[in-house]
C-alpha cells in the first residue's frame, strides 16, 4: 500500500511536471513577447520617448527572464574592467571593442537614438524552465541574505520570543525573521520556512509575487494599535509574523521607530479577504449546501422510482445539466434582485451577509443536478443487490434498509469525489464570480490571457493541475478509509 | 376417417427448415424508432429541435446578414425598437434585426458544437474501440489518459486559446484536443466490458467471425453508449462557448456567435432587456432539447429497452 502511494505521488508530480513544460513551452515560443505590453499604461506613455521605451521594453522582459539585457555601462564592466569610464563614453574606442566581443558572443548589439550601447540575448527556453522549476520551492536557511550595506551580519536559527512574548523558532540572515510562530488564527502555528515561488506576475499586479496576489488580503489597509519591538505602541497595519529583510541602506527613521534588527519590509492587514478565501468561502458554502439538497433529493427519487417525485427530479437534472450555466446564474440574479438581494458582490461589501445569499444559493443548485443523478443511480444499483434482498426478507422496514444498508454502500463513490470538489473551490467559480463580480481566483485566469500576463498562466496552470491530480489521490484514499473492502494494489494481502 | 386423411399432407422431413428458429422479426433500427417516438414529450421536444436548426440553417441563407455589415448604423429610427410583428426579436444597438443576429450565431455555436463532437466522437470511438480490444496498446494509453483527464478541461481551453488566438477553428482545436480522450476511454472500457460477456464467448465458441461479433453483438450496445455522449456534448460545448465568449477568449470579431451576442448585449440589460434575455433563452432552448432528445434516442437506442 505505501509502495502504490509513492507510486501514485511520483506519477502525479511527474504529469503536473509534463502539463506545465508543455504549457510554457508552448506559450514562450509560439507567442510574440511583445504582447505583455498590450495593456501596460506606462509602455503606451513611453510611446514617443524610443529611447526609454527601448529601456523600458527590455529590462521588463529581463526581470521576467525572457532575456539577458545588459547597456553600456554593464557590457564595460564585463569586458574593459580596469577602463570603465573611459569605456563608458560614447563612441569611444574601448565602447566600440566591447561591442564587438558582445556581438561574438551571440548578443545583438544596438545603440541608443541617444547614444550608447546596449545589448540583449534571448534566454534559452529551456534554461527559462529549468529556472521555473528550481526556484518553485524556495527554503530558507541562514544564509540567504546577501547584504553588502551591512558585512557583519550574524547568521544563525534560535528559539527566541515574538513581539508579544511567544516562543517562535527565529532566525537571522534568513529571509523571514519568525520561521515557526504562533498566534490567535487558524490553524494556530504557522511556517516561513518553505514557501512556493510561482514566479512574478505581469503586466497586471506588475511585479508582485503571484503566490502573494493569490493569498494576501485585498483591499484598503486595516490599522490596529501595535506593540513593536523597540517598545512603541503605535497603529499599524504591519503584520510583524511576515516581516523580511530589508538591506540596511535601505533602512529609514520609521524603520528604525519600530524594528531593532533589518527586518523591516512586511506584509499587511487588508480589510478584505484574500482571492482563494474569497473563492473557498464561496466554494465551500456552495459545496455543503448543493450535498445537502441533492442527496436527499437523489435518495427521494431512488425510493420513488417511477413516481411523481421521481419524475420531477428528472426534469430538474436535465434542466440543470443542459442549460447553459451562464442563463442559470443571470436567471437566478434576477429572482434574487426581485427578493431584495444586491445584483453585485462590491455593492454591499465583504462583510454583509446579503453579498454572499445569491451567489452561493445559484453555485450550490447548479451542483445539484449531477449529484441529484448520481446518488440515485448509486442508490438503484445497490438496492438491488442480494444484500438488500436479504434485508428484506428478514422483515426490515423500507425505511431502515434504505437508510442503514444502501446510504451506507451508495455514499462511496460519493465520498470519493468530495476531496476535488472542496480543494478545487480554490480555482474558483470563473462565471458566478464574473457576474457578481466577486474579487475571487476565478477571474484570474480569463484575465490573465485578456492581459498577456504569462506568468500568471504558467503559475496557475502547475497550481491548478498539481490540486486537480493530488486531490484525486486523496478521494481515492479516502475511499479505502470508508470502505475498508476496497483495494487500490491487486496484491490481495494485507498492506 | 378417410375424410381426414385427405385433410393432412405428408411432409418430407427438411434438414435445412429443421435447423429454422421462430422467432418474432426483429428489426433494429425498426424497434429504436418505435421506442423513440412513443412518447408524445418526446415528439414535441423533437420538433422544437428540429425548428431551432432548421432556422438557423435557413435563415442565414435568406437574410444575408453576415454579423460585419450593419446597414443601418447610422439610422437611428432602426435601434432598439422592442419585440414587435415586423421584428419578432426586436432590434439591437446597430439597428440589426436581433432575429437574423440570433440566428446566425446560432448557425455559428451550433457548427462549432457539432464539428467538435464529431472530432471527439469520431476519434473517440475509434481510438477507443481498438484500445478497449489491445492489451499493448492499453499499458500505455492509460499513462497518457491519467496525465491529462486530471487536468482541469477549462484550464486546457484557455491555455489553447491563449496560445492559438481567437477563431472559429482556433475554437474548435481547442476544445476537443484533448476531451477525445475521455470518449476513447469512456469507449474502452464499454467494449471491455461487453466483448468478455457470456453471449459473445458463446459466439465466437460457435464460430461466429470477429467482425460480426462487432456488428451485430457489440455495436447496437455502442450506439446507445455513443447517442449518450453525443447528447451530452453537443449542449455542453454550447455552454462553453457561451462562457467563453462571455470571457472574451471565444471566436474572433469576424464570427458573429450565441455567445458573443449574449456577451455584447449584457450592457442593455437593464434598459433593453429582451436584447439580453432572448439569446440567452435560445441558447437555452436549443442545448435543453438537443440534450432530451439525445437522451430519449439513447434510451431507445438500447436494445434492452426494446420488447
Amino acid at each position: 500500500m505505501k509502495k502504490y502511494v509513492w507510486g501514485r505521488v511520483v506519477r502525479a508530480i511527474l504529469s503536473a511536471f509534463i502539463v506545465t513544460v508543455i504549457a510554457m513551452v508552448m506559450i514562450y515560443t509560439l507567442i510574440p513577447r511583445h504582447l505583455i505590453f498590450k495593456t501596460d499604461p506606462t509602455y503606451q506613455k513611453l510611446g514617443g520617448k524610443a529611447d526609454d521605451r527601448e529601456r523600458y521594453k527590455n529590462t521588463a522582459y529581463e526581470r521576467l527572464g525572457y532575456i539577458y539585457f545588459d547597456e553600456q555601462v554593464d557590457m564595460c564592466k564585463a569586458y574593459a574592467a580596469d577602463s570603465v569610464e573611459a569605456c563608458n563614453v560614447n563612441g569611444s574606442s574601448q565602447a566600440n571593442e566591447v561591442a564587438e566581443k558582445y556581438e561574438a558572443d551571440g548578443w545583438t548589439v544596438k545603440q541608443y537614438k541617444a547614444g550608447g550601447y546596449y545589448a540583449y540575448k534571448d534566454v534559452p527556453i529551456f534554461k527559462i524552465v529549468a529556472n521555473f522549476f528550481s526556484n518553485l520551492i524556495e527554503i530558507d536557511h541562514p544564509w540567504r541574505v546577501n547584504d553588502s550595506s551591512n558585512p557583519d551580519l550574524k547568521r544563525r536559527i534560535y528559539f527566541g520570543t515574538d513581539y508579544n512574548g511567544v516562543p517562535a523558532l527565529m532566525g537571522e540572515g534568513t529571509k523571514h525573521k519568525y520561521l515557526i510562530y504562533f498566534d490567535g488564527s487558524f490553524p494556530f502555528i504557522h511556517q516561513n520556512v518553505i514557501s512556493l515561488n510561482l514566479g512574478k506576475s505581469y503586466p497586471s499586479y506588475a511585479y508582485t509575487d503571484i503566490s502573494k496576489v493569490i493569498s494576501s488580503g485585498q483591499g484598503t489597509e486595516k490599522s490596529t494599535m501595535q506593540k513593536f519591538e523597540t517598545g512603541s505602541k503605535t497603529k499599524s497595519a504591519v503584520i510583524q509574523h511576515s516581516c523580511t529583510y530589508k538591506a540596511t541602506k535601505n533602512l529609514d527613521k520609521l524603520d528604525k521607530n519600530k524594528f531593532t534588527d533589518n527586518y523591516a519590509t512586511c506584509d499587511t492587514t487588508k480589510k478584505d479577504p484574500s482571492m482563494i478565501a474569497t473563492s473557498m468561502t464561496f466554494g465551500v458554502l456552495a459545496l455543503l449546501l448543493a450535498y445537502c439538497i441533492a442527496i436527499p433529493a437523489g435518495m427521494l427519487m431512488a425510493s420513488h422510482k417511477g413516481k411523481a417525485a421521481d419524475h420531477i427530479g428528472t426534469v430538474w437534472i436535465n434542466f440543470m445539466i443542459a442549460v447553459p450555466s451562464l442563463a442559470f446564474i443571470f436567471f437566478g440574479r434576477q429572482v434574487f434582485y426581485l427578493l431584495g438581494f444586491p445584483t453585485s458582490f462590491p455593492s454591499l461589501g465583504a462583510h454583509n451577509i446579503k453579498s454572499y445569499i445569491p451567489a452561493i444559493v445559484i453555485l450550490a443548485l447548479m451542483n445539484t443536478g449531477s449529484l441529484m443523478l448520481w446518488t440515485r443511480r448509486y442508490m438503484l444499483d445497490q438496492s438491488n443487490a442480494d444484500y438488500v434482498k436479504f434485508a428484506r426478507a428478514k422483515g426490515l422496514s423500507q425505511s431502515e434498509i434504505f437508510k442503514k444498508h444502501i446510504l451506507r454502500n451508495a455514499v462511496i463513490p460519493i465520498v470519493h469525489d468530495l476531496p476535488a470538489s472542496i480543494i478545487l473551490t480554490i480555482t474558483g467559480a470563473v462565471l458566478t464570480e464574473t457576474v457578481f463580480a466577486i474579487p475571487g481566483t476565478g477571474k484570474l485566469l480569463p484575465d490573465a490571457i485578456n492581459e498577456h500576463n504569462n506568468a500568471m498562466i504558467v503559475a496557475l496552470t502547475i497550481l491548478y493541475t498539481s490540486l486537480s491530480i493530488f486531490s484525486v489521490l486523496i478521494g481515492d484514499l479516502l475511499m479505502t478509509v470508508v470502505d475498508p473492502r476496497i483495494k487500490l494494489t491487486d496484491d490481495g494481502g494485507a498492506n | 376417417m378417410s375424410e381426414m386423411n385427405n385433410k393432412f399432407v405428408f411432409v418430407k422431413s427438411d434438414e435445412r427448415e429443421s435447423e429454422h428458429i421462430a422467432a418474432p422479426k426483429y428489426s433494429y433500427w425498426r424497434s429504436v424508432f418505435k421506442q423513440f417516438l412513443s412518447k408524445k414529450s418526446t415528439i414535441a421536444i423533437l420538433i422544437i429541435a428540429s425548428i431551432v436548426i432548421l432556422l438557423s440553417i435557413i435563415d442565414p441563407m435568406l437574410s444575408g446578414y453576415n454579423g460585419i455589415s450593419h446597414p443601418n448604423i447610422n439610422n437611428d429610427s432602426m435601434k432598439f425598437i422592442g419585440p414587435c410583428f415586423k421584428y419578432l426579436f426586436g432590434t439591437d444597438s446597430y439597428g440589426d434585426n436581433l432575429w437574423n443576429v440570433v440566428w446566425i450565431g446560432a448557425r455559428n455555436s451550433l457548427g462549432i458544437a457539432g464539428l467538435t463532437t464529431l472530432i471527439t466522437i469520431t476519434l473517440g470511438v475509434t481510438v477507443g474501440s481498438i484500445w478497449g480490444y489491445s492489451k499493448s496498446m492499453d499499458k500505455w494509453m492509460i499513462e497518457i489518459y491519467n496525465i491529462i483527464a486530471n487536468v482541469p478541461f477549462t484550464l486546457i481551453v484557455f491555455v489553447m486559446m491563449y496560445i492559438l488566438g481567437r477563431g472559429f477553428w482556433q475554437l474548435i482545436f481547442a476544445m476537443s484536443v484533448t476531451s477525445w480522450l475521455g470518449t476513447a476511454y469512456f469507449i474502452r472500457t464499454q467494449v471491455m466490458i461487453i466483448r468478455d460477456r457470456e453471449y459473445n464467448l458463446a459466439s465466437r465458441c460457435l464460430g461466429t467471425g470477429k467482425w460480426t461479433i462487432v456488428k451485430n453483438n457489440i455495436l447496437p450496445y455502442l450506439i446507445s453508449i455513443i447517442v449518450t455522449s453525443i447528447s451530452r456534448d453537443l449542449p455542453s460545448y454550447i455552454s462553453l462557448e457561451v462562457f467563453l465568449a462571455w470571457l472574451g477568449i471565444g471566436v474572433g470579431e469576424s464570427t458573429p456567435s450565441l455567445g458573443k451576442t449574449i456577451s455584447a448585449n449584457r450592457i442593455f440589460m437593464t434598459n433593453s432587456g429582451y436584447l439580453f434575455w432572448i439569446p440567452v433563452a435560445v441558447s437555452a432552448i436549443i442545448t435543453v432539447s438537443l440534450y432530451v432528445a439525445g437522451q430519449t434516442l439513447a434510451d431507445a437506442a438500447d436494445p434492452r429497452t426494446h420488447r
